[in-house]
């Protein structure tokens, strides 16, 4: 998933990645020496190709859906600003993502708001028939048990540290590779890996407290007790 | 088994799992780990919920995708931002360029006070050999000068020598 982005073709995907990879990376050499020069319709199209992106990047940081929007627009604003001064040691989409990750800061910096807040409690019912879609590993049936469980994963995701939080997001909901994770948050890569994989692991320590509040010890599609962590 | 971390699996193999999760794990690492989850419960379990919050995580709302004009949309703005930028500037440009001057013409006028204020200060101020040989001088001519003052006219003359004769009686 992270090596092709959404929305590229079949028969793209079919090219092996880390060719997509050199030539995207060409391609935006090109774009931004034109930019640098001037070219408006350069930036344009620097924008078209990594707006999705940077599209997921804002949203896993703020998962504010109805913000994305204005803070990739001040992204790309910032970027334009400061183009002129970009040295192309590193990549154009590093670089991006680099001011994407720092607006989303100032953003929340200056409305003082955490990323997402939840009020309410989902039932124990809700809870279960979630438990199930998940343990039989199948897609939720309709519109509202999908949005339960997106309701149910934001809360659990809540529980986690800021920096647990957004791996997991931009790795698994936004597609970003543990490589590119890296080099956004100025990480080493392992440290990524480890960070993720002991994510992951807390996100059902506290979705197992909740279970367990609510009924037994069972571990939700796990088929048995679990044992202390 | 080595130290167990708070995830419960081994520390060196928690990155492995990690890519095996992923699904990018070579080969040799892959026969490794394969060898190694029979043996150790704390790396078996610790998969398992890794790969149950995976599903979990799958269920998450991806962000919204961008509209197709989001890109004519944002490159207008920013023509605007620039713009509207260039204007302030430009409007505020001849008053930037007059309060510039008139700072630097206020600081090499303080420079040349605060350097001439020295300069006297420093005059004012001599060496202490300087103060000690003019204070010898000075002591010398109180001692001497009424001695050795010649008279200007026969008054004074006459008045010396009857001070001389009342001195001596």
């Amino acid at each position: 998933m992270s090596d092709v982005p959404k929305g590229v073709s079949a028969q793209a995907a079919a090219i092996p990645a880390p060719l997509i990879r050199r030539s995207r990376a060409e391609d935006d050499r090109n774009l931004v020496r034109e930019a640098q020069e001037g070219s408006e319709s350069a930036f344009e199209e620097l924008i078209r190709r990594h707006q999705q992106r940077v599209f997921g990047l804002v949203g896993g940081i703020l998962r504010r859906h109805e913000d994305v929007e204005d803070v990739a627009q001040q992204v790309f604003l910032k970027a334009f600003v400061s183009l002129k001064r970009f040295d192309q040691r590193s990549a154009f989409s590093t670089w991006l993502y680099k001011i994407s990750v720092n607006e989303c800061w100032d953003y929340l910096r200056k409305k003082k708001v955490r990323p997402l807040v939840y009020e309410s409690d989902l039932s124990e019912e809700q809870v279960s028939r979630l438990d199930g879609i998940v343990s039989q590993d199948r897609p939720p049936a309709g519109p509202s048990e999908r949005a339960e469980a997106r309701e149910l994963v934001e809360r659990m995701l809540e529980k986690l540290p800021e920096q647990d939080r957004q791996l997991l997001l931009l790795k698994e909901v936004e597609g970003f590779s543990v490589e590119e994770l890296a080099a956004i948050l100025e990480l080493n890569v392992n440290t990524v890996k480890v960070r993720l994989f002991r994510a992951r692991g807390r996100i059902m320590e506290h979705y197992r407290k909740r279970v367990s509040g609510h009924d037994s010890m069972e571990f939700p599609g796990g088929g048995g007790k679990e044992g202390h962590v | 088994m080595s130290a167990e971390v708070r995830s419960g699996a081994c520390s060196e193999y928690e990155a492995i799992i990690e890519d095996y999760l992923s699904g990018q794990l070579p080969g040799a690492e892959l026969k490794k780990l394969e060898g190694h989850l029979p043996r150790c419960p704390g790396c078996s379990a610790a998969l398992e919920r890794a790969s149950l919050a995976t599903r979990w995580l799958r269920l998450a709302e991806p962000s919204p995708e961008p509209g197709p004009a989001f890109a004519r949309i944002t490159m207008a703005r920013i023509r605007q931002e620039v713009a509207a930028s260039e204007q302030s500037k430009g409007f505020w440009q001849p008053f930037v360029a007059l309060a510039w001057r008139f700072a630097a013409t206020v600081t090499v006028v303080l420079a040349l006070m605060v350097s001439f204020e020295l300069a006297q200060h420093h005059r004012a101020s001599p060496t202490t050999t300087a103060v000690a040989a003019e204070r010898v001088n000075d002591m010398h001519y109180m001692f001497t000068a009424d001695t050795e003052q010649v008279p200007a006219n026969r008054d004074q003359v006459l008045l010396m020598v009857a001070e001389n004769d009342h001195g001596n009686r």
